[in-house]
């Protein structure tokens, strides 16, 4: 019996990620065209519209060196990111103890290498193939290697995971440092007791987003939640001026409406975990105000990133590593300071 | 009327992209304008811009075909999955404008390969030299139809 | 796989960037030559849009020539429509009248704004910030409503004709003030937008510093226009022509020779195209608009040299008896400019290497030529197009 209740409650989870990943990626390009001083598309157009017109179109086989592998990593990517809003559900929380700070880390690792894999494999017309007259006899440095857009995304896109990441863990690890445990439920009983005893609507009493080391990590968390979802200014690995889309370039018909599906529920979920470890407040169906509040409080963060992405450009390696550096060390000092106290 | 969520959900998404094929780029300007010049925004119709051909609906092709651009249209055009629809935005993509028919003791410009029908096929036509912003909107909505209907 | 090139140079890959692209809308083909994402060495492959416009004009009658000739370039056609016509007025001698001198003046100077502006919203979005590009187009508005006022069409508006103007592009005294009230909203604007920009640290800190030209660089590579100006190499063909005379203004030289300094010559050269259109408005002297008695008749080969948006250019023609053109030949600004920031863009991340491309604002359509060198006799032959040069030496690699 309560297997079946924890599976419900999975898939009803599972639900509610997809609808809110699509009014957020709406509510983005909303707000971002209001900056720019015209009128947007209708909030689901980007998102919802978008993934459903394109399940109705005719398949397409992606060019690829291993078609197959190719779709299968997005399918896995959907699984990785839903299983990651899974351990964070209080039903789960007993299980294998993945609702730890290792199970969360290890989910984000696993999705930011899929981008690399997705690169590795795809060609695509648009780089190399289109234009074959430009080798001819005196042309400069002729016989090297030609890389195909998709090549050169997967080596950004490895160096934005060795040194562009970090300030995202070390933000991740504060609220854990702060309830001296590596368990999910010791946060929650860190920040709102009341959720164990109370069953309507317990508030939180003392989340760490306003504590002193809290703030400072949240500030680490936003950026860091702006270069996961390789958004503006940290779009390097696809910045559409130069090489396009990136790895995903050849994903047509229904495989782009899994990759849409994919961006769009990271960007709930990334949301939802930063209101679970910072706010104390989870996202728990069976209580259904507590389950509006947290929706409502997921929405802030994506808002103040589209805001951020319209008022800058692409920045470059040498721009990132300095700002990867200084944010890390803004975060490991809020990280030390609440062990130590 | 029972509306399916098939062609709800064509027609409340619809994703454009643009292929210059070398004309004098005036055309192509003037679809720049229209989309991203904030008095003439396209977004607002629910049209979106794409560069990916792997992700578009509607293709839009301006300029009089060229000898070096003939293949890669081709190809592009061959990437796009089912259903698609094509407009030729200007006077070069329909009958060549002034490349293919002021021609003077050559009698024939074995460079300019305008029309574009003769290369793939067309169903939109929208003339000009430029056209204007608003023309090229009601282009790309005159398009729909086809879209809608297809199985 | 390596490969050395004539510099004894070892690079590891090329990533090339084919004709359909979002950076430079037109199609070009760049090849970067890269080293672990730093350029060692780059090379622009012309020829994707060679439609032939010279091998066309050959036995036109003279007065066909405006036509083509102004849709060889869509954003600077009032450029090449006036130098064509400039030279069949300096062959034959024929008198234009002063008021038609100043309307030519006025379409030539606002279009100049408009393509400034093309490319400061163009170099917007090559650096990635869109909403600093899609405001740089709603300024460009109010420009091409002037030039739809006089011309009657935003993009080609074929303003000048040979002896004058169109009777259509007469200036009367309502549209004079609202050409002005349009200029000074445009003025307001484009300042307040400029010291933005030019306040952001993000957006500086991508142009500081990449794609660096020198002067001796840029005079051996023959670079010219506001690309040379912004290494300063001081030469501007408006000072060498009579109808900028009545005029003042001033010419803008620059000393960085970095990205910055191209996008910051170009916005500051609006300025002052703003102040000769409003002297030009306020002097407009009376009289008729175009001259019609003259002949076409035999001409010898004459030229005509004319400041573009992008830099110095050359039209040249003959007529012979019956008063059909022979001979026509273009040179555009964009041809050797494009070269030059091809040496600048080595040195820097392939993202910055194409944000140097793009400073340069290269106007592709204008600059496609095909010419053989024959490598054992040292002769150099010129052909009007791709075909001919197949059908005479095949596909040979």
């Amino acid at each position: 019996m309560s297997v079946l209740f924890s599976r419900g409650i999975c898939v009803i989870s599972a639900s509610i990620a997809l609808l809110m990943g699509s009014v957020i990626a709406g509510m983005e390009r909303k707000v971002q065209a209001r900056i720019q001083q015209r009128i947007g598309p209708p909030i689901l157009t980007p998102g919802f519209w978008s993934w459903l017109k394109f399940y109705y179109k005719k398949k397409v086989r992606p060019l690829a060196t291993a078609p197959s592998f190719y779709i299968w990593t997005v399918v896995l990517g959907i699984f990785v990111v839903l299983l990651l809003l899974i351990v964070t559900l209080p039903p789960v929380w007993g299980f294998l103890g993945l609702a730890s700070i290792l199970g969360v880390v290890g989910f984000l690792k696993l999705e930011e290498l899929l981008y690399v894999l997705m690169g590795s494999v795809s060609q695509s017309i648009m780089s190399v193939p289109l234009f074959p007259w430009d080798i001819v006899r005196g042309g400069k440095v002729l016989g090297t290697r030609r890389e195909f857009f998709e090549q050169q995304s997967a080596l950004r896109a490895l160096k934005m995971i060795g040194l562009g990441s970090i300030p995202l863990y070390v933000a991740i690890a504060v609220p854990f440092a702060m309830a001296k445990s590596p368990y999910i439920s010791d946060v929650i009983r860190l920040q709102n007791p009341a959720f164990f005893t109370e069953s309507i609507f317990p508030l939180p009493s003392s989340p760490a987003f306003f504590t002193v080391y809290g703030f400072f990590a949240s500030i680490v968390f936003f950026i860091g939640y702006v270069i996961l979802l390789n958004d503006k200014p940290f779009n390097i690995i696809k910045p559409k001026i130069d090489i396009m889309e990136g790895g995903t370039l050849e994903y047509g018909a229904i495989y782009r409406a899994y990759m849409y599906i994919f961006s769009q529920v990271m960007a709930f979920v990334l949301s939802s975990v930063y209101v679970t470890l910072f706010l104390g407040i989870p996202l728990d169906v069976t209580r259904p105000a507590l389950l509006a509040l947290h929706l409502v409080l997921t929405l802030p963060l994506p808002i103040f990133k589209a805001v951020l992405a319209a008022f800058s450009p692409v920045l470059t390696f040498r721009q990132i590593y300095s700002a990867s550096a200084g944010l890390t060390a803004i975060g490991a000092f809020a990280l030390i300071a609440s062990l130590i106290i | 009327m029972v509306v399916g969520l098939k062609e709800v959900s064509r027609r409340n998404a619809i994703h454009v992209m643009l292929v210059y094929s070398g004309g004098c780029n005036g055309c192509d300007i003037e679809v720049v304008n229209a989309i991203f010049s904030p008095r003439y925004d396209i977004e607002q119709y629910k049209v979106l811009i794409t560069w990916n051909p792997r992700e578009a609906d509607i293709l839009l092709v301006t300029g009089a075909i060229v000898y070096a651009m003939k293949e890669p249209l081709r190809k592009i055009y061959e990437m796009i999955p089912e259903p698609k629809a094509v407009v030729a935005v200007g006077s070069c993509a329909i009958n060549g404008c002034v490349f293919r028919n002021l021609v003077g003791d050559v009698k024939h410009n074995p460079e300019v390969l305008a029309p574009l029908e003769e290369i793939i096929p067309v169903d939109v036509k929208v003339p000009g030299c430029a056209p204007r912003p608003e023309d090229i909107v009601a282009g790309v909505v005159k398009a729909l139809p086809k879209i809608l209907k297809a199985p | 796989m390596q490969a050395p090139n004539k510099n004894q140079q070892v690079v590891e890959k090329e990533l090339p960037i084919g004709p359909v692209h979002p950076a430079l809308l037109e199609p070009f083909r760049i090849r970067f030559f890269v080293n672990d994402e730093i350029v060692e060495d780059c090379e622009v492959v012309l020829g994707t849009i060679h439609r032939g416009v010279e091998r066309i004009l050959e036995g036109q009658p003279v007065e066909r020539a405006l036509l083509i000739t102004e849709r060889v370039c869509g954003i600077c056609s009032n450029s090449h429509a006036w130098n064509s016509v400039r030279v069949v007025e300096r062959g034959l001698n024929i008198e234009i009248p002063p008021r038609a001198m100043y309307i030519r003046v006025i379409a030539q100077e606002v279009q100049r704004i408009a393509s400034h502006l093309i490319f400061l919203g163009h170099a917007m979005e090559v650096i990635g910030h869109e909403t600093f590009a899609m405001r740089a187009f709603l300024l460009r508005e109010s420009f091409m409503d002037i030039l739809y006022y006089i011309g009657g069409n935003r993009v080609h508006p074929s303003v000048p004709v040979i002896g004058g103007v169109r009777p259509r592009c007469e200036i009367t005294e309502g549209l004079k003030k609202l050409i002005l009230e349009l200029l000074d909203r445009g003025e307001k604007m484009f300042k307040a937008y400029v010291e933005r920009v030019l306040a952001d640290p993000l957006v500086m800190s991508r142009v500081t510093g990449t794609g660096y030209l020198s002067k001796e660089d840029a005079i051996r590579l023959h670079a010219v226009g506001p690309t040379a100006r912004a290494s300063n190499v001081r030469f501007d063909w408006r000072m060498e022509m009579d109808e900028y005379k009545p005029f003042t203004f001033d010419y803008i030289f620059l000393e960085d020779g970095d990205n910055k300094a191209r996008v910051v010559a170009r916005a500051l050269e609006i300025f002052e195209c703003i102040k000769i259109v409003r002297q030009a408005l306020k002097d407009l002297p009376e009289g008729p608009l175009v001259n019609r008695n003259w002949v076409p008749k035999r001409m010898k080969f004459t030229d005509s040299y004319n400041e573009a948006p992008r830099g110095e250019l050359y039209h040249s023609y003959a007529l012979d008896d019956y008063g059909r053109l022979r001979h026509y030949k273009i040179r555009t600004p964009t041809i050797t400019s494009l070269h030059a920031v091809e040496y600048a863009a080595i040195g820097d991340h392939v993202t910055d290497a194409v944000l140097t491309i793009a400073s340069a604002d290269p106007c592709l359509s204008c600059c496609q030529r095909v010419e053989v060198v024959d490598v054992k006799s040292k002769k150099c032959k010129m052909f009007s197009s791709p075909i001919e040069v197949v059908k005479k030496y095949g596909w040979k690699r």
